[in-house]
């Protein structure tokens, strides 16, 4: 592995964007995760007094 | 959205793939070969990235601009926030445009900036839309704020057609399609992408598109999200 990675060194750029990539992927989901919460928190808050007059 | 999302990473991750791992040969033989391009060398896997990134920055600006006119139309909160949000995003690749691009030219021509028309161009652009955030900045009343950032956002997009695609054509420069420079013969750049480059490349454009998409998702939800918790505190 490591003697094709230093015979081919365009591979080693290529692991290292691909990292990247994978980071701002996994960043970008959390924060889509993260909103969701937020919006069914927000959601739900809003149901309160509504629910609450129901009940 | 699912699509969207799933779209642009699968995209962005071939057009990474085949734009760093395929080879550049001279004669190109098959459908894993790039030809080299003269005087880019290895360089020239930077099309796949670096023009992507300009075209989504006028798509941005573009549909800040039609939400900008459906908001002046309708008042209704929900495009001004798409509005910005989607000028913030524009902002954001067109500043990584001209750094990638500048990160570019120190290799090709010699130095980080270079006044290319299409340099310039696009310093004017990121500047016109600087202006945009100090003016909203720069106004309380949200109403207000909303209604003349619409007013500008429909001047700035007109503009961006002009700095993108006509300025840089009817000028001399380095760029690829300045004056004179007949497209595939040269003086600036005598080659024609071949037909896997150009797949490659127009995947990168899709990509970089999705991508866009789903963050101005990201961002529109928050921002509705940040506004909503205004209007409940302001009661």
């Amino acid at each position: 592995m490591e003697e094709f990675l230093n015979a081919n060194q365009m591979y080693i750029v290529l692991l290292i964007v691909l990292l990247i990539w994978g980071g701002i992927i996994f960043y970008l989901f959390r924060i889509e995760r993260k909103i969701k919460e937020l919006e069914r928190a927000f959601e739900s808050k809003n149901q309160e007094p509504r629910t609450q007059k129901k009940g | 959205m699912k699509y969207v999302r799933y779209g642009a990473i699968a995209l962005i991750t071939f057009v990474i793939l085949a734009g760093i791992a395929v080879p550049t040969v001279r004669t190109p033989q098959g459908l894993f070969e790039f030809p080299s391009i003269p005087g880019l060398g290895q360089k020239s896997r930077n099309i796949f990235f670096h023009v992507p990134v300009a075209w989504t920055t006028v798509v941005a600006f573009l549909v800040s601009m039609y939400y900008g006119f459906r908001y002046l139309r309708t008042r209704d909160m929900d495009f001004d926030v798409k509005s910005v949000s989607s000028a913030g995003l524009g902002f954001m690749f067109c500043f990584l445009a001209t750094v990638t691009g500048s990160v570019w030219a120190k290799f090709n021509w010699g130095e980080f900036w270079n006044w290319d028309p299409r340099e310039t161009s696009i310093f004017i652009l990121l500047l016109i839309y600087a202006a945009y955030f100090a003016l909203r900045s720069s106004l309380d009343n949200e109403e207000l704020k909303a209604r003349l950032s619409a007013v500008y956002s429909l001047v700035a997009g007109l503009t961006v057609p002009f700095f993108i695609f006509v300025m840089p054509r009817i000028m001399t420069g380095l760029h690829p399609g300045a004056a004179g420079d007949v497209e595939g013969k040269g003086p600036v750049l005598e080659f024609k992408m071949s037909g896997n480059m150009l797949f490659v490349f127009f995947m990168g454009l899709i990509g970089f598109n999705l991508l866009y998409v789903w963050m101005l998702d990201l961002r529109v939800r928050a921002a509705k999200l940040d506004y909503s918790q205004l209007l409940k505190q302001s009661k």
